[in-house]
Order: structure tokens, then sequence, then C-alpha cells
């Protein structure tokens, strides 16, 4: 019969990867700790900041540099659409890999309408009604495969002015905003959604079911304690390709 | 006493080996008045006497009458007897038969002793009459102990010594017209007589003075003396209650002083092979009741012979008597990883408010007791759905009530429960670990009997009436009531799923709450038993149970923070589980050598779970917007099933059993989120058919028993043919020592599966196996073990390993394909191992009774998902502890238990982390501990309980009948707060873990009665 301490443990030190691969860009990886939940935990004597981490790609290996802070880049190391990477290296005594590929680039994306006109809306005017709004802008593209696509609607402006004015305790709302992913080959951006009116740019991604399923899993879910799917053994976080093509859409005021 | 019982037996056993006893009655022809001279014994053995018989009025035959028996001076003969006494001569002795016995010369007690078995002899069934049965000697060499150690004193009502004077038990000092004087008899009713007033249990009470209390009874049957006419043949006949008419399943019957035994089948029916001679004796034992010897006859013995057990008086010098094993409520046995419990002296042990046969089960070495969740039994590593229950033939799939507090079976509707182990035969598949078999009771046969219970839990009423001589019923019913111990325990668990004020009216908002709970559990069972002929049985047996558990409320609000919105909100928190199974069997005994049953059963299994909120929301304008989540979960199993089973005792030394069963499941499964969502939703049927073959064959003069066997089973979800080779052995090293092993294979069709929950503990359902999702699963046995045990001790250790293959769990902890695309990939597969040794030591009679049992085990899996190295299965638990002591004294059962169990391994939350997004955003999600990496806090708790009896008639009879009982109890005596499970909810990134308890310190009062 077995016996050992380590049964016992509230706590495996298990680091967390993140890395995005996206064509044309170089190779980074950080690697960060879990938050224990309990005090008095046992961390690896690995440092996290300066491990041996190995990525393979069309049967060549690289090995990053350590920048600190737990990140580690390769300048050389260029990503391009469809290649297979692996990620490897060890840490509290387990070998940790990864595995994945990057798609190939979203095809055939076009938008409904290059521009949209909406009102100013502030504690004079009320909200309006929905016969005033503008219809949706839909977004489409090819998609026969029903992989999965994710849109980020970015506002590029520098200084933006707010659809909706302010409450005074309010917080200036974020500059993106996302859809979920989805295994459609279209999208509707709703005019509600917008905050700043300018110039946005619309990001679709064409991403792996693993990056999906970060948006997917709800963690705070009473129902469940789900860990997001990982392409990764021994670690937890994301290791995925991904690529993407970019339109740019106006939001004028009325 | 014990060396005259065993004198007895030698002297006996002395005489029929050696061949010399034939009787010999030969006419004397002698006349003298109207007497006849015989020969007991040839010359030569140590009974030889020539004996006269002399009934004044002439009449040989009837000895429904007065005996005397007179034993001349030392060196008379019979005749010089009878010419010296003349007290035959008097009037008052007319219709009485004097027995005139030669002298007593040398060796005294051995001559008493020819006279007892002469006098058993000759007033065959003479204790119709045994108050008229009269001795007068003339030794005066004999004493009283002489006359104690020879038991004469118990044989004769009066005993008249004509030189030796005086004596306290024995008074001459009366003329002996009246010493002799004839009780006044009705013998033609005196054996009614008997057998109503044996109707129900009895208390004997201690008599005043004991200084040798060897019971009669024992010895009342023997009266037979002849030469044996029959050697090496093969008996059959059943084993029944004395009392009820009951047939008692599973009783032992052996020929006293071997090895050579066997067990009645289920319907009581047994054969024994190669009894020695028509003339042996046998002992006939089953839990619960008084051990008999049955001394066989070439009458008795030619026939189908039967055999009742007199239930366990409730007497108080059960401690004297020899050789039995009748004090404990619940028995190890020799067989191997075997148990047996008798339903009728539960009330003897601790319980939570219900005599309860699974929970008593859980005293005993290698099932785990600190389930109290669970009426399930965790048995050597194994879960509950891996342990075959069988009432009266049919699988009963689900065995809890009021969240596993107690068991679905009503006890009051049970006479046996067989528990084994592992290792099991042929006879038994479907399942990994173990068998449960409970025969239900078939009814009074001889009378009307009603009784209830009333305890703080629930009301129990049962009725048995028999209709004629060949109609038995009995029918059982039993309700909870919402008193102090339902509340609690239905408190304690659904407090866990505290309804969480929506937010928006916390705090803020005015809430009122509704809540009505209407939550039971209630079970019915009903048995009709019709016995034709002698050699059949058919009887049809229904269960029927449920439990609704409605832990639901309303609220409704309106929020000041949100101006005219108004909300309202209700939440669900329904359950309803329960079984319908019912069987219909016909058992024949074709003949001496072929016993076969047949049963047709069905099974339903339905569970319903609606966990939800619906929360709807008003408008300004008044329109409302309804929200459901939560979750719904159904499950329904429902089994069609045909068996027949067969047993030839073929040849001298072994039986074959065979048989063939076929099975239709229908199993679905269902379960919801949010209403809307099916997460999972299963539909199988199936049919399971298969045939078994097993031999019990005895080697080595009885010493070696090795049962072989095979069982093949083709399921049709996979559209193969499984095999299933066993074997297992027992071999007796001396009378006392046996040493077991049992080896197989079993597969396992219809599985529990796991839902793991980490944050909400986790549940399970009924699935059938298919090719994918579900294999279907199986496991090796491997066990030995070696046991000691004799009249008083049984002292055995048994090793056992159990090896599993493909079992299934489920778990949305992972999530191989996003978007909820298909939650069949959330089944995962692994094996499993179970371990350990298991010791007990029993002290099986007595006063003092009970045992002490430690189980050191260790159940362990490995899952992919999981990882891969092996983790502690959920029910692991490494040293278990028990000590069971039971204490009787006069009318109250007292009753002791000790508990001590490790912790079982759990998962919990351990951290969390951070991810980026590709929009800048992040997200945190959590981690948890390595699979069930953790460990609750150790399991420990003691239970106390005393029965008092309730007896009719008054105080100083000598037999008063029983009739019910006051118990009390109570449970966790030390308010040990043990973990039941953790709770864990995440708020604002931290973790609150919260210990959801076992049950604590509860009393607990029951009040039994019965008619009979």
């Amino acid at each position: 019969m077995s016996c050992n301490k380590a049964e016992n443990s509230h706590f495996t030190d298990t680091p967390i990867v993140e890395s995005y691969l996206l064509p044309g860009d170089t190779v980074a990886v950080k690697l960060t700790r879990q938050t224990p939940f309990y005090d008095a935990v046992t961390y690896s004597s690995d440092d996290i900041n300066n491990l041996t981490i190995t990525i393979s790609k069309g049967g060549e290996s690289f090995q990053l540099i350590p920048e600190g802070n737990g990140k580690y880049i390769h300048d050389q190391l260029h990503i391009a659409e469809g290649d297979t990477v692996s990620l490897n290296f060890r840490f509290n005594e387990k070998d940790v890999s990864g595995l994945t590929w990057v798609p190939a680039k979203p095809e055939s994306m076009s938008q409904s309408v290059t521009r949209i006109y909406l009102p100013k809306i502030d504690s004079t005017s009320g909200f309006p009604g929905q016969g005033s709004m503008p219809e949706p802008v839909e977004i489409t593209w090819s998609n026969p495969d029903n992989s999965y696509y994710l849109i980020i609607i970015e506002n590029i402006e520098t200084d933006p002015e707010l659809i909706r004015e302010l409450d005074e305790d309010e917080d200036r709302p974020a500059f993106a905003f996302r859809k979920a992913p989805t295994s459609n080959n279209s999208e509707m951006l709703r005019p509600m959604e917008f905050e700043y009116f300018g110039t946005h740019r619309i990001i679709l991604f064409h991403v792996l079911p693993d990056y999906a399923a970060l948006y997917e899993q709800n963690s705070s879910s009473s129902l469940n304690l789900t860990n997001p799917s990982t392409s990764i053994s021994n670690a937890y976080g994301i290791f995925t390709g991904l690529s993407s093509d970019t339109l740019m859409l106006e939001v004028k005021k009325e | 006493m014990q060396r005259i019982y065993k004198n007895t037996y030698t002297a006996v056993r002395w005489l029929f080996f050696h061949g010399l006893v034939t009787l010999f009655m030969f006419c004397g022809t002698k006349a003298q008045g109207q007497h006849k001279q015989y020969n007991f014994n040839n010359p030569g053995n140590e009974c030889f006497m020539e004996y006269i018989l002399n009934p004044p009025n002439g009449v040989f035959e009837s000895i429904k009458r007065p005996f005397v028996f007179v034993v001349g001076k030392q060196g008379e003969t019979a005749a010089e007897a009878l010419q010296r006494d003349s007290i035959w001569k008097e009037p008052a002795f007319h219709h009485y038969m004097f027995v005139y016995l030669p002298g007593i010369v040398a060796r005294q007690t051995d001559r008493l002793r020819c006279i007892e078995t002469l006098t058993s002899l000759l007033t065959y069934n003479y204790y119709y009459g045994h108050d008229n049965l009269f001795l007068k000697l003339s030794d005066s060499a004999i004493t009283d102990s002489m006359l104690t150690e020879a038991r004469l004193n118990m044989i004769f009502s009066a005993i008249c010594l004509q030189d030796a004077l005086p004596s306290s038990v024995i008074s001459s000092a009366a003329p002996e017209s009246n010493l002799f004087k004839e009780t006044a008899i009705d013998y033609e009713n005196y054996h009614r007589r008997i057998t109503d007033d044996g109707t129900g249990t009895f208390f004997v009470e201690e008599e005043q003075k004991t200084t040798n209390s060897e019971p009669v009874s024992d010895k009342a049957e023997k009266n037979y003396f002849g030469a044996p006419t029959r050697q090496h043949f093969t008996l059959s006949g059943m084993v029944r209650d004395k009392s009820t008419g009951e047939a008692l399943p599973f009783a032992t019957v052996m020929v006293k002083g071997t090895t050579n035994g066997t067990s009645a089948n289920a319907d009581g029916y047994f054969t024994l092979l190669k009894v020695p001679t028509d003339t042996s004796v046998l002992l006939a034992q089953y839990v619960g009741y008084q051990t008999i010897e049955v001394f066989l006859n070439p009458e008795t013995a030619g026939r189908q012979l039967l055999v009742e057990l007199p239930s366990q008086a409730i007497s108080l010098r059960t401690v004297t008597v020899v050789g039995k094993r009748d004090d404990l409520v619940l028995s190890g046995r020799q067989e191997i990883a075997t148990m047996k419990l008798s339903p009728k002296k539960l009330e003897q042990l601790p319980n939570t408010g219900e005599r309860d046969v699974m929970r008593s089960f859980q005293l005993m070495p290698g099932v785990s007791a600190s389930n109290e969740s669970s009426s399930g039994l965790y048995i050597r590593g194994g879960t509950p759905d891996q342990n075959l229950v069988l009432y009266d033939g049919f699988s009963v799939y689900h065995v809890d009530h009021l969240y596993g507090f107690f068991s679905a079976f009503n006890s009051n509707a049970l006479k046996d429960v067989q528990l084994y182990k592992g290792g099991f035969e042929s006879k038994f598949g479907g399942r990994l670990s173990c068998v449960t078999e409970i025969t239900g009771k078939d009814g009074n046969s001889k009378r009307f009997n009603i009784g209830g219970d009333l305890s703080m839990l629930s009301t129990n009423v049962f009725a048995e009436l028999p209709i004629g001589k060949k109609f038995t019923s009995v029918v059982a019913f039993r309700k909870s009531y919402k008193g102090f111990l339902y509340n609690k325990i239905f408190d304690k668990f659904s407090s866990t799923s505290s309804y969480e004020v929506p937010e928006g009216g916390g705090g803020m908002g005015r809430f009122s709450q509704e809540t009505e709970v209407t939550s039971y559990f209630y079970d019915l069972n009903a048995k009709f038993t019709y016995r034709p002929t002698d050699r059949d049985v058919v009887s049809l047996s229904i269960f029927n149970g449920a439990d609704k558990l409605d832990n639901g409320s309303a609220f409704s609000a309106a929020g000041f923070g949100m101006q005219n919105a108004r909300f309202g909100s209700s939440s669900t928190d329904l359950t309803n589980y329960g079984n319908t199974g019912g069987s219909l069997k016909w058992g024949r005994k074709w003949n001496e050598k072929i016993y076969g049953n047949t049963l047709l059963s069905y099974s339903n299994y339905f569970s319903e779970r609606d966990r939800t909120q619906e929360r709807t929301t008003y408008d300004n304008d008044g329109n409302a917007t309804t929200v459901k989540n939560g979750v719904i979960e159904n499950n329904d199993l429902k089994d069609y099933s045909l068996k027949s089973d067969y047993e030839w005792d073929a040849f001298r030394n072994s039986k074959i059993q065979f048989g063939l069963f076929a099975s239709w499941y229908d199993i679905d499964y269902n379960y919801a989120q949010n209403d809307t969502t099916d997460v999972l939703q299963r539909s199988n049927e199936a049919a399971l058919a298969g045939i078994y073959l097993q031999t019990k064959t005895r080697l080595f003069k009885d010493r070696l028993i090795v049962t072989p066997g095979l069982r093949t089973s083709y399921f049709g979800q996979t559209g193969k043919i499984y095999a299933e080779p066993r074997l297992s052995m027992k071999f007796h090293l001396t009378e006392n020592l046996a040493l077991n092993a049992a080896t197989g294979q079993y597969y396992q069709f219809a599985n529990r599966v796991t839902r793991e929950d980490i944050l909400s503990g986790s549940r399970d359902f009924w699935l059938l196996s298919d090719e994918t999702a579900v294999p279907v699963s199986s496991a090796s046995h491997y066990i030995a073990g070696l046991s000691f045990e004799n009249n008083n001790y049984l002292f055995s250790a048994e090793a056992y390993y159990k090896d599993i293959q493909s079992l299934t769990e489920y778990s949305l902890r992972f999530d191989p394909s996003p978007m909820g695309v298909s939650y069949d990939e959330n089944f995962f597969s692994g094996k499993g191992y179970a371990k350990g040794l298991e010791l007990m030591a029993q002290k099986q009679s007595g006063k003092f009774n009970g045992w002490v049992a430690y189980t050191l085990g260790e159940a362990k899996n490995r899952f992919d998902i999981y990882g891969s190295d092996y983790f502690a299965a959920n029910q692991d638990v490494r040293h278990e502890f028990k000590v069971v002591a039971l204490y009787k004294f006069r009318r109250w059962d007292f009753s002791a238990t000790w508990i001590y169990a490790t912790g079982r391994p759990y998962t919990a939350p351990s951290g969390a982390y951070t991810v980026t997004l590709l929009d800048g955003n992040t997200r945190d999600f959590f981690t948890v501990t390595d699979k069930n990496s953790q460990r609750l806090p150790d399991y420990h708790r003691a239970d106390i309980s005393a029965t008092f009896k309730l007896l009719g008639g008054l105080r100083g009879d000598k037999k008063r009948r029983e009739y019910g009982y006051i118990g009390a109890s109570i449970f966790n005596l030390y308010d040990r707060k043990n973990v039941w499970y953790k709770q864990f909810m995440i708020e604002d990134g931290s973790i609150i873990e919260t210990n959801v308890n076992y049950l604590g310190f509860m009393p607990n009062i029951t009040l039994s009665l019965k008619l009979r």
C-alpha cells in the first residue's frame, strides 16, 4: 500500500501556458503559476522564469530565450499558415507538452455596409426607440468546414467620442468588444453594441476549438467546475494557432 | 453435563458402528400373570438386559399411559424384581405399565444410561407422557448425582429410591401410590396443545435452581434404538420454522460429528448426500434459531424429512446449551466470503430509527460502515451498483430511502439475507463485486398474525394470513412521517441546497417565502405463497417503494432599488425515486435429487430530479420574462427477466447446478441544464441471455469441496458472448479449521455511472453498456481465507484482490469538444483494482457475544483523463475497525458498537489562474487538486441500544409469550462530527469550503408489537 505525503497535498504546482501563434508573428510564450486557494502550499523549486523551452516546427527544434517575468521568445522563429507547432519543457518533475497548428486565413470576408449612422444619446434625449436605429452590420465569410471563428471589434481612434453619455460614477467602456465564437459563416453587429463613434477595425479570427472553448466555459458556474479543455498536457492555459483578416467600419454621428 | 452428552453420543455411536445392537424382542412365554419378557440388546453388550413388561390390565399396546420402571436390587433379575414387587397389584395402578429391569451390578452410571435408552424405546415419543413416567430403584449405591448425570431425573417425573434416603429432589417419604400418581393428560390433544403454544417466540423464565439445566428436548426426539437399515444414502427434506411454518432458506443441515453438511436452498429444501446410516444424528442450524439434533430412524429417513427449528426462546439457559450458535443476529460463515443475517433478531443491534438489514451488514468486515448516506453496500472496494441485490429473485437497482440513510427493505417482510462478498458462484451474474440475496417471508402458515412498529421515523404494519394448509400470505407496509428524526435527516441534506436570494432582491427588497414541503417515503411488500403439494411451491412477491423529497420554495419581492419592477421566483427541488418489482416463482422438488425453480420477474427503478429555479421578472408595463435554470435529471430502468435454476444431486460425491436466464433491459437517462439544453440523453434497450453450469464435488472424505462453474452470457448491445469461468474450494484441515479459496471472472452490463461534481457532490445514474461510451465492465476475483470455528467462536482471515476493467465515469469537468457538440464524449473509461485483508473474531453464543473486525483495504482507479497514475477510488478506505458487543440480561438486550474508518478521498478546488484573451480581456479559471488526492477526516462513531421485551402472561409464569419490545437507541453517542462531503463555493475569486456533516447525536425509541 502506498503511503506518501504528497497524496494529501492541496495543491499541485502546475504551470499556466499562454501562447497565441499568428502567421507572420514570432513565437512568444508566457508562463505563470496558479494562485492557490490555500495557504502554505509547496511550490516546485523550478524557476519558472528560466526554463528550457523547446518549440518544434517542421522537424526543427528551437530553444526559446527567457525574457523575465515568465516570458520566452524567439526572434527568428516565424509562424506561417498551416504550421504544426509543438511545445515542450519540464516543470515540477513533469514533462509539459503542447501541440497545435495554425489555421488558414479567413476567406471571402465581407461586410453588409462600411458605414453606419447612430444618434448621440444623452440625458435629455432619452433612450432611442427601436425604429430610429439602423440595421445591424452583417459580416460574412466562407466557412465550408464549420470551423470556429471569432470577431473582435476595436475602436482605433485616439480619443473617440462616446455615443451614450456616462453617469457620473460610471467607468469609461472598453474600446473593443467581441462576439462569441461561432462555427457559422456570418455574424451580426448590432448598433447598440457600439460605445464610441469613429473608425472601427473588425478582426475576424479563424480559431481552433480549444480557443473557442475558453469563451464557452463559464468558470464560475455553480453547476460544475470545468477546466478549459486544452491541447497541453501537464499544464493549464492556452497554446493555440490562429489567423485573422480585417475590415473597417465607420460609425458616424447622425 | 457436556460430558454426559458426549458419552451418550459415544455410546450410541459405539453401539451402531459395532453393529452389535440388534433389538431382540421376543414374546416371553414364561407364564406369570400377564407379563412378557424381552431382551434388550445382545449378550455382551453393556446394555444387554432382560426385562419384563407387566401391564396389570393385560393390555400391552397403548403407550399413552403411565409407566413405572422398577429396577431390582444388585444381582437381582427382572423376574426376581417382579416377584418382590407388589405395587402393580394396587387397583390405582391398574392401567399402568410396569417394566421390571434387573438390578444394576457395576459401573452404575453406564447402566443407568441404559435405562434411559430403554425408556426411550419403550415409551416411543414418551415426552407426551413425561409427567407420567416413574422410576423405582432398589440399589443403595445409587446417588442423586448419578441420577442427575444419567439425566434420569429429567426423564422421570418421580424417582423412588427404596433403600437410600433421603434426597432433596427425590423423595420416597410419600407412599408409592402418591408418588407415582398419574397426572391427568389428554393424550389426544397433548400434541396440538404444544403446537399452539409453540406459535411465537417465548421467554422462558430462569429457574431459581439451575444446577443442571440440560435441555431435554434434544433427547426427547431420540426414539429408535434399532439397527440401521440403510447406509450411505441420500436424504432430502425441508427445514422450516416450528412456530410459523416459514421455510428457512439456506439453513444448514449436517451429519453430527462430521463435516458432511449441506445448505437448504432458498425454499428451504435440502438434500444431504452420503448420510452414514438412517439412524445417524443430524444437526440443523439457522441463525436466530435453536440448533436442533434430528435423530433419524428408518421411518423418518425414508421419506421427505421435515426439520422444524424452534425459534430461539429467550431463555437464560441458553448459555448451557451445547454446540449452539444460535445467539447471533449476524453471522460470518465458514463459507468463503459469505455472511448471513437473521432479520428476526435485528432489533438487537443499534439503529438509526429503523431496523435495517443493509445497515447491519455494514458492521461486518469488508463492508464499509462509513457511508451513512448509502444503504447500498460498498463491499471490498466495490461500489453499490456492483452489488447484485436480489429480492425474492428479482434485481433491485436502488436500495436507498431518504438519501440513503435507510434501506428500501422493510425488515418485517424479510426472513433471510445472505451476502456473498466476492467469488460468488455461477448461479449469480451481471455484477462485478458481490451478491445480496434477500428472501421475503412466506407468512405464518399456522396462525393469523399481525403486528407493527412505531418509531420516530415511521410506522410499520404487517399481517400474515394463512388460508387452509396450502396458502400463506404476508403484507407489510411502512411509511415515514415527518417526525423529529425524518426532519433532522431531511434538513441535513436539503440545507446544502439552501436557496440563494436572487440578486436585486437581497437586502434592499422585502421578500416573502412560502415553503410547503411534502416529503415522505413508503414501501409495500406483499407475498403470496401456495404449496399445492409438498413438492411444489408457487409464490408471488411484490415490492413497491418510493421517496418523494420536496425542498422547493417560492419567493416574491418588490425591489425598492428597481423602481416599479417586481420579480417573482420559485425554486423547485423535487426528487422522486423508487422501485417497483415483482416475481412469480415456481419451485418444484422433482424427485429426491432434482430441485428446480423458475422465476419470472419485473423490476423498475425510476428517479426524477428537478432542481431548478424559475425567476420571473416584470417590467414597468407588467410584461413578464421567465428565466428557468438548474438541472433536470431523470433515470428510468426496466428489467424483465426469466430465470430457471436446477440442482441435481447426480452423484454420490457431487451435485450439478445449472440454469438459464434471459433479461430485457430498457434504460433511459436524461440530464438537462437550464431547461433547454439536453446535456445528455440516452436510451438503450438490450437483451442479455445465457446459461450456467457448476458442480459441487466433495473429495477426500468430504474434506475438500470444489465448485467449478462456468457462466456464459450473450449481450445484445455488443453482440458478443461473455464467458465467466469460476472456481471456489474449501478444504477442511480439521473439523474446525478450514481453508477457502475462490477465483472467477465477472461481467457487468448495466452500470451506475458516476457523474462527477466537485462543487456539490457527485451523483450517479444507471446506464446500459454499449460498445462505445459505456463499455461492458469486467472483474477478476482472487480470494483466499482461513477460518476456525467451534461452537463458541469464529476466527477468520480473508485476503482478496479484485482487478476491474472498463469502469465508466461521466464528468463535465473536461470538455474535449467545445461548443457542446457532443456531451456523449464526456464519458471516460478507466480501470481499477481493490485489494485487502479482513480479520474477524466472533463470539457466537452466550449471554455476551459479538465480534471485532478489522479491514485493511485499498481501492484505486486509473482513468487517463485524470492522469497517468492510479488514484484512490471514491470508496477507498484504508483501515476500518468495528467492535460489536451484545449482552442479554433477562428480558433485556443491550448492544454497543464502535466504528472507525479512514476518511474517504475527495477532490477539491485548489487554485485559480488567468488567461488573457485576444481582445485584451482576461478570464479566470479554477484548478482542482489531483483526482481524489484529499482525504476527509477519519470517521468514527459509537452507537448503543437497549431492548426490553414485552411479554404476555403473568409474572411468575414459566413460559411467557413475547408480543413485542420497546427499543431505545442512541446513534452517534458522543456526537462525532463526521464529514459526509465538502461543499465549495467560489466567490470573488476565493473559495468557501463547507463541511457537510453526517448525523450527530440521535436518540430514537421504537415500539414493536405483534400478535405472536
